[in-house]
């Protein structure tokens, strides 16, 4: 991929990923806050972003969002290698458990 | 327990008295969260499902959020209560509503029962206000799990990283594992 395409797509992802934040946050503040794993601060100024700001925010040539899961356990449990609907059901609680907590550790 | 004096604080009561009679409460849950009359909640209640409350005592004991699989469920809709507790300014009631509904979405995308009730989700909270009960992380994957206070949890594995062998084999299971193959095979059939 050229620089350019590159720089182009992470503007997009950035843009999408708050404008998403953005509306979670005015749909159900509490929620949003454990889904995206985000500070009541950085919540509030996001919360208020204008469209330009948004823009401006978006441009920038970092992700503004990244891995939250920094644990190779959570991705096995969400690709559950195991046999059996009961065994992938219990895998699935397993990585809901583990990264519901993971939510409590992002958000202090 | 708040007292509804204004007309507004009377329509919020009964709003979130809703909330909990449409996620499945009990009339007990309702009795001890709101300040609206027991008769006003029956007749609230008859409204919006149609007959009368279930009757008898609530469930009391803490050793049903110990067995297996309610532990599982327990663990995960703690893990939503704290988050969201931590997170948010809201009443610790708002709370329930909100990590049952959460914990709700999870079991229903894995396929699973919803093996705790709002009713047993409040009373789960209130053992934990109590002291009778609280988390502690598992010593192999980390996650928190539902424990007795008093308990040693020195070196506590969960029951996910340790499976006991006849784990989720109940037979509710095994009745809707049928029950899908049953499914499957009249569709071949209507199909061929």
């Amino acid at each position: 991929m050229k620089v350019e395409n590159l720089l182009n797509e992470i503007r997009e992802a950035n843009l999408s990923y708050l404008i998403l934040a953005q509306n979670m946050l005015r749909a159900d503040r509490a929620e949003a806050l454990v889904r995206l794993g985000l500070s009541e601060e950085v919540a509030r100024i996001i919360d208020q972003l204008t469209a330009g700001q948004l823009l401006k925010i978006a441009a920038s040539n970092m992700l503004m969002c990244r891995f939250r899961f920094d644990d190779s356990l959570v991705w096995n449990l969400l690709l559950s290698h195991t046999r059996g609907a009961e065994n992938a059901q219990a895998a699935g609680m397993h990585a809901a458990i583990l990264m519901t907590g993971n939510a409590i550790e992002a958000v202090v | 327990m708040k007292k509804a004096k204004t007309v507004l604080g009377e329509a919020r009561q009964i709003a979130l008295a809703s909330d909990l009679i449409h996620l499945g409460a009990r009339l007990q849950v309702l009795e001890s969260e709101t300040s609206l009359s027991r008769e006003r909640l029956l007749k609230l209640y008859k409204e919006i499902v149609g007959k009368s409350p279930p009757k008898g005592m609530l469930p009391f004991s803490t050793d049903w959020f110990m067995t297996w699989q309610p532990n599982i469920h327990s663990s995960l809709y703690i893990n939503l209560f704290q988050s969201l507790n931590r997170s948010s300014e809201l009443d610790e009631i708002e709370v329930v509503i909100h990590a049952y509904r959460m914990y709700r979405e999870y079991v229903a995308r894995l396929k699973m029962p919803e093996v705790l009730s709002v009713t047993r989700a409040w009373r789960l909270t209130r053992f934990f206000d109590a002291g009778m009960l609280t988390s502690t992380a598992c010593t192999e994957c980390g996650g928190n799990f539902v424990v007795h206070t008093y308990e040693l949890t020195g070196g506590y594995v969960c029951g996910l990283c340790d499976m006991p062998s006849r784990a989720g084999k109940t037979r509710a299971n095994r009745m809707a594992a049928y029950a899908d193959a049953e499914n499957e095979s009249t569709e071949v059939a209507l199909a061929g």
